[in-house]
């Protein structure tokens, strides 16, 4: 084993090491998204749904479902989604 | 369903398959009168209201696979248009199928289009993962490959956590734990390809990674390289 393979990337221990409580599933998380969707987009401060934060932070592929739809919602309304989306990310 | 047109482009300027283009205006009227409509009822009566409904529910499904097919686009480089846009139909296709054996399930705590677009978003996802990771294999690895060093002194900070989350891996985690964690997080395979390949759920796959995190956060406060815990208030 070189030296190289002794050391995980600075990304790689962040994800390693995220912490995921309270906990959610994937599937809880998709019967949650279009409400959450558009909680976020209405009220991107907002302070409920905490659960789903800390999913969407710790799971990819479910983020970007939520992104998507939020994206989407703000298309199909004539909003801006910035606001929600730089809240999804942060 | 499959073939006919899509009543809304969703992608900004980008043409529809057709070649049209919707205005913003365009858009959010059409998703007004989306809004207002009795997708429930007309979807659980019976013949031409029911048959109306379901056109212009796959036509939003078609929308919002559309959406994600392009979000997505650059997964699929190999692509063109057409392949593209057989994706989309495919997907809304099987997100509508799913969803009216879910359509006594919604309750209301979003728009019926909001919900409707979620199913078509996740199966078109699902697929363009699918297809990006066709020809690639998956190799459920035991050991971390990790990355080059850009110096010891610059990274001895951030290599001496690495080092410690390496150790906690070995002692803490347990062999499918170790893999299923760096597959998804290292290695960064989707994870609906993988649990595909495992022939099991994104679901139970985000469960031992959830476990395989609490454990290494709880062996790495133990050691002193995490701070303690502070659990966030709320339950959703």
């Amino acid at each position: 084993m070189t030296q190289n393979r002794h050391h995980l990337s600075d990304e790689a221990v962040r994800a390693l090491t995220l912490p995921t409580d309270p906990w959610l599933s994937c599937e809880e998380c998709f019967e949650l998204s279009d409400e959450f969707a558009e909680l976020v987009l209405a009220y991107p401060a907002t302070t409920s749904m905490t659960a789903m934060f800390v999913h969407l932070r710790a799971c990819p592929a479910c983020a970007e479902e939520a992104q998507s739809l939020v994206t989407l919602l703000a298309q199909t309304q004539g909003q801006d989604p910035a606001s929600a989306l730089a809240r999804l990310r942060s | 369903m499959g073939a006919e047109g899509d009543g809304i482009a969703l992608a900004g300027s980008r043409p529809s398959a057709e070649g049209a283009q919707a205005t913003p205006v365009d858009r959010v009227t059409e998703q007004n009168r989306a809004i207002e409509r009795d997708w429930v009822g007309e979807l659980g009566s019976s013949g031409a209201v029911r048959e109306s409904a379901l056109r212009d529910l796959h036509r939003l499904l078609v929308s919002a696979a559309r959406h994600q097919v392009w979000r997505m686009r650059p997964q699929l480089p190999h692509l063109g248009p057409g392949p593209l846009e057989d994706v989309a139909q495919c997907a809304a296709d099987d997100a509508l199928t799913i969803l009216l054996t879910k359509l006594q399930t919604f309750e209301g705590r979003s728009r019926f289009t909001t919900w409707a677009y979620k199913f078509a978003i996740l199966q078109t996802a699902n697929e363009v993962r699918r297809q990006a990771w066709s020809s690639r294999e998956v190799e459920l690895r035991d050991e971390d490959g990790g990355t080059t060093l850009r110096g010891p002194e610059a990274v001895a900070e951030a290599a001496d956590l690495a080092d410690a989350v390496r150790r906690a891996m070995r002692v803490a985690l347990t062999s499918y734990q170790r893999r299923i964690a760096l597959a998804l997080l290292v290695d960064e395979v989707p994870i609906d390809v993988l649990a595909e390949r495992l022939g099991t759920t994104r679901g139970a796959l985000y469960k031992t990674l959830h476990v395989a995190r609490s454990r290494l956060r709880t062996h790495l406060m133990a050691s002193g390289h995490l701070p303690p815990a502070t659990t966030p208030r709320g339950t959703r």
